[in-house]
């Protein structure tokens, strides 16, 4: 069989949190600890994003409706409610649900590329409402003035190594959480309705209502992703909800890879790294990522980790082995990489 | 077990299927036969409900399945394998099965467990078996030969544990033995399983050799139903279909 | 949201010929735009993102021609056909690689078309804003339509975008030309087996657009600030209006781009901040109630 055991991924997890726990007291720099948290609001953003495209099949353009979503109304209830950190999260993660049921139901029975738009129709929607939105949202300025940040459980995310552990510990429970959904009966029916909704229905299998729950999901993880967004910069910004957060979730995806799980993670790493160094280097950060972007997607043709994955498998088979071996933990390529 | 009555549709001012009426008796095999275009494929949709009849009814076991929606007909134990294979490339043999046995016994929807479910190991492994498939169990299903694709496609079908199996010309697209290795298997299938399977086929050599009962499908209507014996000496179909080499009773 | 405003509007005659007027050239504008992406996609199956991009290209070029030559009718020729170059180079270097490819993909390599255009466009010609100004040609005093005002520079556009509007329909339903790209557009398979060359019709369809947006471009010069990154919300614009209208549909991109510059030139008025909202609400419904389109073909 393929797939791990979910004490494998429970103890992996375990120790990507204690190397990162780590990190900084090995390395101490302001500049890694804040790549670091924001590579967990992406990280969480992009696998979401994975679920959907990767997992289901649904090419979503929108899905930054969500890190925007998660961004504001953590932001606004932590302003406004006056709730603990950890409500706020669970108000937050409760109205993403809310809006994806409804953005889903309405969405997901459209064919691809109409889906694809109707996605976005919703995100820009999102976008439009937070501008106009003044005295709710600050408009354009964004949400200033603040996060409140009320110790809980004895963290104190004022502190910076405190918001540091936060985030790193909701990067690695949110991919644990979405890795055990994606090895359950219910991930491997997406794959089924991802390779082939027809034979899916055919076994009796409710499509419209799985690609439903996996958008719900998947909402509600992106929006996680806001959520760390918002404590990094202690606030909101209508980028948070412009149409760019997907594009960029969308290449790092693409960078990473859509078939082993920790693709859009190491998509992230590679695109936020990228975007230091050549922000430093260059101020044409726009030139220099477009040709990087045209490598990758006219080039490669599909995400790094993909690639690296089929040449493994690709070697392996030419070994001599009859039957193709099952490589540990990768899936072959689905439709995404070009095929 | 599965009796159709007057079953017509049309499309748009073309009578595909005209008052089509078959009698298929439980535990029977048999083979549709006709002429490209007789609506052989179309008379399989209409079953499963892929395509609503215009008129007609479908029973299954006494109940009329015409009009409900595909999964409910297959929960009603109807399954169906296709012409070209219907499977999940990405997925291994084994994983598709595994899969396709977790819908079939409602579990496709659980979150909170791993896949693979061990209550589903049993009937996945028994079918890959059934087919032939168990030395292959790890292989990427775009990876597995025609032939071998067109087994995992009526594999997956046998997951619903049907009452009525539809073989959507499983020959297709073989070269001479595997064609013999495919209908072998599928005699096996029936006589192990004891299912009322139907089946479309071109090849007459192999109909005369296994099917129990033909009917023969020409423009949308039953041109004739009965024994290979007695299509074998039918005027109409030696005239329509089989041309004189059958008539004279080539085994 | 100003109601108050937008009610005093539709009931005095002048705002509405200046409201209206001001939507048609919006609508006329984008419809140069939106037809070029619903030939693209009707014949392709593609989705331009970087549409956007070759509009912007003509407005730069106008502005550089028209200083060098002072010639706005030299400038705008120029501008059209220049782009009409990059449309090709574009679909043959480019886009042609990733043709199979997952709409994603196309997605991608279209962002890293723009991210490079719009970086380079600054490097060339500065970040900063630039204007056109009106051309010689046009510097006369606005028309008064029931007391409305309508600039010259205004009808000249809606009527010459019109004139273009009505030789794109009857290329498309009378000429051979229009019948073989129709032919591809349905299947391309079968128009290849009958001799078509389907790879220069591909090329011929990129060629055409890049020609449309480049002409509204380099025709927008005057009445825009020209800036980088301004394809973004033209593009957007224009995929809203062909979902509206329908892929594939010219005459659903004209109606569905002057439905937009109506909505845009009369929401300005009434809803001043959530104008672009309102686009995207009336894209949601159309895609909830009919998703291909007015025009477009079910399926």
């Amino acid at each position: 069989m393929r797939t791990s055991s979910t004490l494998r991924d429970c103890l992996i997890a375990l120790v990507i949190f204690a190397l990162l726990a780590a990190l900084p007291i090995v390395w101490p720099s302001r500049g890694m600890s804040d790549f670091v948290i924001r590579l967990a609001a992406f990280g969480i953003f992009a696998t979401s994003l994975n679920l959907l495209v990767g997992y289901a099949g649904l090419e979503s353009f929108g899905h930054g409706l969500f890190f925007g979503l998660g961004a504001y109304s953590f932001g606004l209830a932590m302003q406004r409610l006056g709730t603990s950190i950890p409500a706020a999260l669970a108000l937050t993660v409760l109205l993403s649900v809310v809006v994806a049921g409804i953005v889903g139901a309405i969405c997901v029975r459209l064919k691809e590329i109409y889906f694809a738009f109707l996605t976005l129709a919703f995100q820009m929607l999102l976008h439009s409402l937070i501008i106009a939105w003044t005295p709710l949202t600050g408009g354009d300025q964004g949400l200033t003035g603040g996060v409140p940040r009320p110790p809980f459980l004895g963290i104190s995310l004022d502190q910076p190594y405190h918001l540091y552990l936060f985030s790193a510990g909701l990067l690695v429970a949110c991919l644990l959480l979405m890795r055990h959904i994606v090895q359950s009966p219910f991930g491997y029916t997406l794959r089924l309705i991802r390779d082939n909704p027809a034979r899916a229905t055919s076994l009796g299998i409710n499509v419209w209502g799985m690609r439903l729950a996996a958008f719900i999901i998947a909402g509600a993880f992106g929006s996680i992703g806001g959520v760390v967004m918002s404590l990094f910069v202690s606030g909101a910004f209508p980028d948070f909800a412009y149409w760019t957060i997907s594009g960029e979730a969308i290449f790092m995806i693409m960078l990473g890879g859509t078939t082993l799980f920790l693709g859009p993670v190491a998509g992230a790493v590679m695109l936020l790294m990228l975007n230091d160094v050549v922000t430093k280097l260059t101020e044409h950060y726009g030139l220099v990522l477009g040709l990087i972007i045209l490598l990758f997607a006219l080039g490669l043709r599909k995400g790094l980790a993909d690639y690296l994955a089929e040449l493994w498998q690709e070697r392996s088979a030419a070994r001599g082995a009859m039957q193709l071996p099952a490589a540990p933990f990768a899936e072959p390529s689905n439709k995404l990489s070009g095929e | 077990m599965l009796l159709i009555e007057n079953l017509s549709k049309s499309f748009g001012g073309v009578l595909a299927i005209s008052e089509v009426s078959l009698n298929f008796t439980p535990g029977s095999l048999t083979a549709v036969i006709g002429p490209n275009g007789a609506g052989k494929t179309t008379f399989f949709n209409l079953i499963m409900g892929t395509l609503l009849p215009d008129r007609g009814r479908i029973l299954l076991g006494g109940e009329n399945i015409a009009g409900l929606s595909t999964p409910a007909i297959v929960r009603r134990g109807i399954a169906r394998a296709f012409q070209i294979a219907s499977i999940f490339p990405s997925l291994t043999v084994r994983e598709a099965l595994l899969a396709a046995v977790n819908a079939q016994r409602q579990q496709h929807a659980r979150l909170l467990a791993r896949f693979p479910l061990a209550a589903s190991r049993h009937r996945a492994e028994e079918i890959m078996h059934m087919v032939g498939l168990a030395t292959k169990a790890n292989m990427i299903s775009r990876s597995l030969s025609h032939g071998d694709q067109k087994l995992l496609d009526i594999a997956l079908a046998l997951v619903l544990e049907p009452r009525v199996l539809l073989l959507d010309e499983p020959t297709a697209g073989m070269g001479p033995e595997e064609r013999w290795h495919m209908i072998d298997t599928v005699q096996r299938l029936w006589q192990r399983e004891k299912m009322t399977l139907v089946f479309i086929e071109h090849d007459m050599d192999i109909v005369f050799k296994i099917a129990q009962s033909i009917a023969v499908l020409s423009y949308g209507r039953v041109l004739a139903e009965g024994t290979p014996a007695a299509i074998r000496r039918h005027p109409a179909v030696i005239e329509a279909y089989l041309g004189s080499e059958y008539a004279a009773g080539r085994a | 949201m100003d109601l108050p405003a937008l009610a005093n509007c539709v009931t005095s005659l002048s705002c509405i010929v200046t409201q209206s007027t001001s939507g048609l050239i919006i609508g006329m504008l984008l419809f140069l735009v939106a037809a070029g992406v619903s030939l693209i996609f009707g014949v392709l199956k593609i989705i331009n993102f970087a549409h956007g991009s070759f509009y912007m290209l003509g407005a730069y070029l106008v502005l550089t021609v028209y200083g060098l030559s002072d010639s706005f009718l030299l400038a705008v020729i120029t501008a059209a056909l220049g782009v009409a170059v990059f449309g090709l180079l574009f679909e043959r270097l480019i886009i042609s690689r990733v043709y199979g490819s997952q709409v994603l993909m196309q997605l991608l390599v279209c962002y890293g078309v723009i991210l490079i255009l719009d970086d380079l466009v600054k490097i060339i010609w500065g970040p900063e804003f630039k204007s056109l100004g009106m051309p010689a040609a046009f510097r006369k005093p606005p028309y008064l339509v029931g007391g409305g005002v309508v600039p010259v520079y205004y009808l000249f556009l809606i009527v010459l975008t019109l004139l273009i509007a009505l030789a794109l329909g009857l290329a498309i339903t009378r000429t051979r030309f229009g019948k073989i790209v129709r032919a591809v557009a349905i299947n391309p398979g079968m128009a290849s087996a009958l001799g078509i060359n389907t790879g220069y019709v591909y090329a011929g369809v990129f060629m055409l657009g890049g020609l449309l947006a480049g002409l509204a471009g380099a025709l927008a010069a005057p009445v825009r600030s020209i800036v980088s990154g301004m394809g973004l919300s033209v593009v957007v614009e224009s995929f809203i209006v062909t979902v509206i209208g329908g892929m594939g549909s010219v005459a659903g991109a004209l109606v569905g781009s002057l439905l937009i510059g109506l909505v845009r030139s009369f929401g300005t008025i009434g809803f001043p901040l959530f104008t672009e909202g309102l686009m995207f609400l009336l894209m949601a419904v159309v895609l909830v109630l009919k998703p291909s389109g007015l025009f477009g073909r079910e399926g």
